[in-house]
């Protein structure tokens, strides 16, 4: 400042309320910036939020079809990641800082609990009748109660299914396999014959499938990941470290790849329509993807059974699907709903069926001629719909389940301190969050 | 700014009006600095000490004190997750300067083409993380990536899935981070390179130095500053790393790649514990503090030295 030459700074003072002039319209125009986009929002635009679907013109059918019936109303699709952990904390990130920018958006089927604990769905009691609801599958409709109000409507179900390669497993004279120990024996067989094939494929990376995974195989085994009784986690006893040991022993890097260790959905479905896997864990919308034959190498090759389970014990599989929920803070409650009703209804449920695969949460729709003639595969999956088992339900699942994916991960690849260990500290933690929620 | 407008009585008025105006000059970047980078850090602490879970506002938002920071002591994941940082840290920005030193020496010197290299070895620098990492995941994959392809070829047999192997993930890691930010490094001791005469080179060459000679007296001396301050951004910048492992590894197998900041963002966001999430930024932000605070010591020595 001292140093400052005698004209700069009285030039400068002549200057400078220009400066603040210029100062201040730059703050009102990037305020009146601000101002304008929230002016954007009006009554005839709906905000969807949903994840990149697999048949992504499908869905904008249907949308075409609701703006047709609503003249005026424009539905806005905004695409969020396909991995349901990071369209969760997408989706929560929003919520929690009460955007007004979403109206619906999906559910995934753990996180009704949290979302109304969290007051970021509404209840919709009053809308969603018990008369209408008796229509659905009941265990879909459970999933989306919590403290004895509705807060979501099931789009489809999903369950866990053993999809196999018939012409295989045919050529060996095999059986679709009833126990996990008959499939790794089946697929040693068959694998021996074949070259680049492995035994299995399944979701072993660590993320919220592996839980749905290793739940199946726990299960399977009698065992439980949370006692829904005494509300104790389960992990430490026995049945449910057999089943884990039998994952990290006989499938990773044996039956199935070691790199399964980093696959989610995709990656285990490329494999197998690929024609590299006998065996293949997935959901029901892999039947259309392994038999299209511009996508698929195994179309017309491919048999879905329910999943094995272990000797003494039964098969389960993890209950999965979608819901939509509609957000408290949203300005267009009843056109939301209006859209609800509309993607759950009979009709668009069969167009999801027939067109995009996906299983009708429904339950009439599984007598439905035209969907049973496109989709036969439904028939076979209904009875595992009907007794598909939920996760955990707790307000604070997502931290249950980032334990069990940390310690289902380490156990399956070996790494840490053996399973008896961290097993039970495992357990020790869910258990410390299961006494703040119970 | 208070400096500024502290003991303005004893002024002339001309001096005052200096003294207002400067104020008035940095009162924008004040108030802007103020508003992204102080409220911030303070509403972080003012989470830290209180216990906020978003699945449960039945619970209000008690404040605990120092509970959250007792349970972070003792939190096994934390400390894991605290020791991969560490491990990061180290690798990379070692590897990073090295790289970046070699880098920044080569184009420094002048032959055809120069300008083309320069801009080349910018590019990995320039691409958005996000992108960088997602290329890095298909690198390596297990069935069609590049990795296996240059190692194996044909034979398809022997590939590895690299991101599924706890032992290699955080290599996988590493290496990413190295490939995109060497540059970063280069560019700053390539700024430093230039500072220095030419004439003491000359000087050095008729007292018959070798090469070596005049790179050890000469460059890395004069350079040292700039490698300073290379090694204090990277440092920094390595410790909030988070981007690279949200997009290839997401904190696997195993917990492998799983590094602070990640396991906060896990936390907030996903478990919806904000207090506690709010702990572990606040403890990256110490750490992150307290190396800078020991950088810009040295850094401040090392600058004093250069004037005389």
């Amino acid at each position: 400042m001292d140093r400052m030459p005698g004209r700069g700074p009285a030039s400068l003072r002549r200057r400078w309320p220009v400066f603040g002039l210029i100062v201040l319209l730059a703050l009102c125009l990037s305020l009146a910036g601000c101002g304008n986009q929230g002016k954007k929002e009006n009554g005839n635009i709906l905000r969807f939020y949903t994840w990149k679907p697999n048949q992504p013109e499908v869905w904008e059918e249907i949308v075409k079809i609701f703006e047709a019936e609503h003249p005026g109303v424009k539905v806005w699709r905004e695409i969020g990641p396909h991995s349901s952990t990071s369209f969760h904390d997408l989706l929560a990130q929003k919520l929690k800082n009460r955007s007004k920018d979403l109206d619906v958006f999906l559910m995934d089927v753990v996180w009704p609990a949290e979302f109304a604990a969290a007051g970021w769905a509404l209840a919709l009691d009053d809308r969603f009748r018990k008369a209408d609801r008796s229509r659905f599958f009941a265990n879909t409709i459970q999933a989306n109660t919590y403290g004895g109000k509705i807060y979501g409507v099931p789009l489809y179900i999903d369950a866990g299914m053993l999809y196999y390669r018939r012409d295989l497993l045919a050529k060996h004279h095999f059986k679709p396999p009833e126990t996990w120990p008959e499939l790794v024996r089946q697929a040693a067989v068959i694998t021996a014959g074949e070259r680049g094939i492995y035994g299995f494929s399944g979701q072993f990376k660590q993320y919220e499938g592996l839980v749905c995974n290793m739940m199946e195989y726990v299960m399977a085994n009698k065992g439980c990941l949370v006692n829904p009784r005494q509300g104790k986690p389960g992990l430490a006893e026995p049945p449910a470290r057999e089943a884990v040991l039998f994952v990290r022993d006989h499938l990773i890097g044996n039956a199935a790849p070691a790199g399964a260790l980093a696959y989610e959905e995709p990656e285990s479905l490329a494999l197998f329509v690929q024609g590299k896997a006998v065996f293949h864990r997935n959901w029901p919308y892999a039947w259309e993807a392994a038999n299209d034959p511009a996508r698929s190498r195994v179309a017309g090759k491919t048999g879905v059974a329910p999943l094995p389970a272990f000797p003494g014990g039964k098969s389960h599989a993890a209950l999965g699907g979608w819901q939509l929920g509609i957000s408290p803070y949203s300005e267009n409650k009843d056109l939301a709903w209006d859209f609800v009703r509309f993607l759950t209804s009979d009709r668009i449920q069969k167009h999801l069926a027939l067109k995009a695969g996906l299983a009708p949460t429904r339950k009439d729709l599984y007598d439905d001629r035209e969907i049973l003639a496109a989709c036969p595969q439904f028939k076979e999956m209904k009875g595992v719909f009907v007794s598909a088992a939920p996760r955990p339900v707790s307000p604070l699942y997502p931290a249950l389940s980032n334990i069990m994916q940390r310690y289902f991960s380490r156990a399956i690849s070996g790494a840490g301190a053996g399973i008896d260990q961290e097993s039970r500290l495992a357990s020790e933690e869910m258990e410390k969050i299961l006494t703040l929620a119970p | 700014m208070t400096i500024l407008t502290r003991n303005m009585h004893g002024l002339s008025p001309r001096r005052r009006r200096e003294r207002l105006f400067a104020a008035a000059l940095l009162f924008p970047c004040f108030a802007f600095v103020a508003l992204f980078a102080f409220y911030p850090i303070v509403h972080s602490l003012y989470l830290s000490l209180h216990r906020i879970i978003l699945g449960l506002p039945g619970l209000a938002q008690p404040f605990v004190y120092l509970e959250n920071y007792r349970q972070l002591w003792g939190d096994s994941v934390a400390r894991h997750a605290l020791t991969n940082t560490i491990l990061f840290v180290a690798v990379s920005t070692t590897c990073e300067l090295f790289l970046g030193l070699a880098m920044a020496l080569t184009i420094n010197r002048s032959f055809r083409g120069r300008g083309l290299i320069r801009a080349a070895v910018l590019i990995p620098w320039a691409i958005p993380t996000v992108v960088a990492s997602q290329m890095w995941r298909f690198i390596n994959n297990d069935h069609y990536g590049f990795l296996n392809y240059l190692l194996f070829g044909n034979d398809l047999a022997s590939y590895q899935a690299w991101l599924a192997d706890p032992s290699f993930a955080m290599v996988a890691i590493m290496v990413a981070d190295i490939w995109k930010t060497s540059a970063f490094a280069a560019l700053i001791i390539l700024a430093g390179l230039q500072t220095i005469p030419d004439e003491l080179y000359e000087a050095a060459r008729l007292d018959g130095a070798t090469a070596w000679q005049q790179f050890a007296r000469i460059t890395l001396p004069l350079i040292k500053p700039a490698l300073l301050i290379a090694l204090l951004f990277r440092t920094m910048d390595a410790f909030r790393v988070f981007d690279l492992v949200f997009v290839m590894t997401q904190g696997g197998p195993a917990d492998a790649t799983n590094v602070l900041q990640f396991y906060g963002y896990k936390k907030m966001f996903a478990e919806g514990l904000l207090g506690y999430g709010a702990t572990v930024s606040v403890l990256v932000f110490l750490i992150v503090l307290g190396l800078s605070l020991v950088y810009v010591r040295f850094l401040g020595g090392e600058m004093r030295e250069e004037k005389p």
